[in-house]
């Protein structure tokens, strides 16, 4: 029993046929994971009580795995009687234990603007909003592009988790394949090559922006 | 008789020792991996960076989950069994050792031409320039990384559970088989891990604050 090429090639289009779940869960997931972070730091900006009190659930968020919060999750609520599917659980666990992280990837990124900045918009008689719209979120927006896009490659990573809820994504797919027929290896390379692809080719793509943003902000 | 939530701690607490034992044998695996491969992307040029990169890229930016599963599957197929032990180590060590390496090549790679330059005009080989003047310095100004890497390798041995290692993770889901109290079985399992990790994430804050000192003060003299 060795590698068998010719069933790896044959479990291809089982699995790729997953790659649409595997994106969209990404996606939203990061989307997801976005906006919580971004609601994290916005509310720690407050300060006092609150702002510790996030600090605080942003850095247990953080010292806790991923796989333990997805158990949480898929076993707890329906314990409180909330009856979600494991799909909606699983993109649920990757936007919450993610927001820890890119809550950082919006503190770095505003702090990263310099005072003067909002001060000159003040200057310019620039109303408070007109200064976040026009001043503040396209520099943010410029700063977090390149962290959220390889955030975005973390998340797609992390996605086969979900295999352990039973989401038909491509981990689970190839897991599939191999209960039908007692051969993991194969279905498993596959996937593992699949997934190590996307995360090259996006991450490249991160790099590529990364270079044209870090252009554009020097001139 | 239904657990107590002491009990369902002391239950889950008992995969502790698993938990740390995959995460030192990782250490053995990333550590190396991390110095020589760091090291190697930051000498080498051309087709042997190539080489170097790609199996970097391989380990840190292959979906560690899947490793995991690969290997644990994989190599019984071709004639090499390892415990589950030493598979998890291995991958997980290896898949934070590769994440770790673009930190020794980043360190390496920051520091002034001038180190490198001085060292050549003391007389020092290329070789002692290395040991002894680029790589203490980058290895401290990249120590928050390390520790934070090491907080990621820590939280991936929950991976283990699912290769049948009786880790914190693996005890839970044992635990939730006989009792259920999921409430608190899952937050004990959530708070284990945080009892573990939280101390060293404020470490690796408190080397940051150090780390960053002695390179303002160089540059004020």
């Amino acid at each position: 029993m060795g590698f068998d090429l010719a069933f790896a090639l044959s479990s291809v289009p089982t699995i790729l046929g997953a790659i649409g779940m595997t994106l969209s869960v990404a996606l939203v997931s990061c989307i997801g994971a976005a906006a919580i972070g971004f609601l994290f730091d916005v509310v720690r900006r407050v300060g006092g009580f609150v702002g510790l009190t996030i600090s605080f659930v942003i850095d247990f968020i953080r010292s806790t795995p991923l796989l333990a919060w997805l158990y949480f999750l898929y076993f707890v609520l329906p314990f409180y009687g909330i009856r979600l599917g494991s799909l909606t659980v699983g993109v649920m666990g990757l936007s919450l234990y993610y927001s820890g992280y890119l809550a950082e990837v919006f503190k770095a990124g505003i702090d990263a603007i310099p005072k003067g900045q909002s001060e000159a918009a003040r200057a310019l008689s620039l109303s408070r909003r007109d200064a976040v719209i026009y001043v503040i979120a396209p520099q943010m927006l410029r700063n977090i592009a390149a962290p959220l896009g390889n955030y975005f490659v973390s998340i797609l990573k992390a996605t086969p988790y979900l295999a352990v809820l039973a989401v038909p994504e491509m981990l689970g797919r190839a897991f599939d394949i191999a209960s039908e027929t007692y051969r993991y290896t194969e279905p498993l390379v596959v996937a593992g090559l699949i997934f190590l692809a996307l995360a090259l080719v996006i991450s490249h793509g991160v790099k590529r922006l990364e270079r044209r943003l870090l252009a554009v902000g020097a001139r | 008789m239904p657990m107590s939530l002491f009990e369902i701690w002391l239950g889950i607490l008992q995969g502790l020792g698993t938990t740390l034992a995959v995460t030192a044998y990782g250490l053995v695996f990333a550590v190396p991996f991390a110095l020589v491969f760091g090291v190697a992307q930051y000498l080498t040029r051309g087709v042997a960076r190539l080489l170097v990169t790609g199996v970097i890229e391989f380990w840190r930016s292959s979906a560690v989950i899947i490793l995991l599963f690969v290997f644990y599957y994989a190599l019984p197929v071709v004639g090499v069994t390892l415990s589950a032990l030493t598979v998890s180590a291995m991958v997980l060590g290896l898949n934070a050792g590769g994440y770790a390496s673009q930190a020794v090549r980043a360190g390496l790679q920051a520091l002034p031409a001038g180190q490198k330059e001085a060292g050549a005009a003391l007389g020092l080989s290329r070789p002692a320039i290395l040991l002894l003047i680029e790589l203490p310095q980058a290895l401290i100004a990249m120590s928050p990384t390390f520790v934070n890497t090491l907080i990621q390798l820590l939280k991936a041995t929950a991976l283990v559970s699912l290769v049948t290692l009786t880790d914190m993770t693996f005890r839970a889901k044992e635990i939730a088989q006989v009792e259920y109290n999921p409430v608190a079985i899952y937050t004990a399992l959530l708070l284990a891990f945080f009892v573990v990790c939280y101390p060293i994430a404020l470490a690796g804050r408190w080397l940051e604050a150090r780390v960053a000192a002695p390179g303002s003060r160089s540059s004020g003299i």
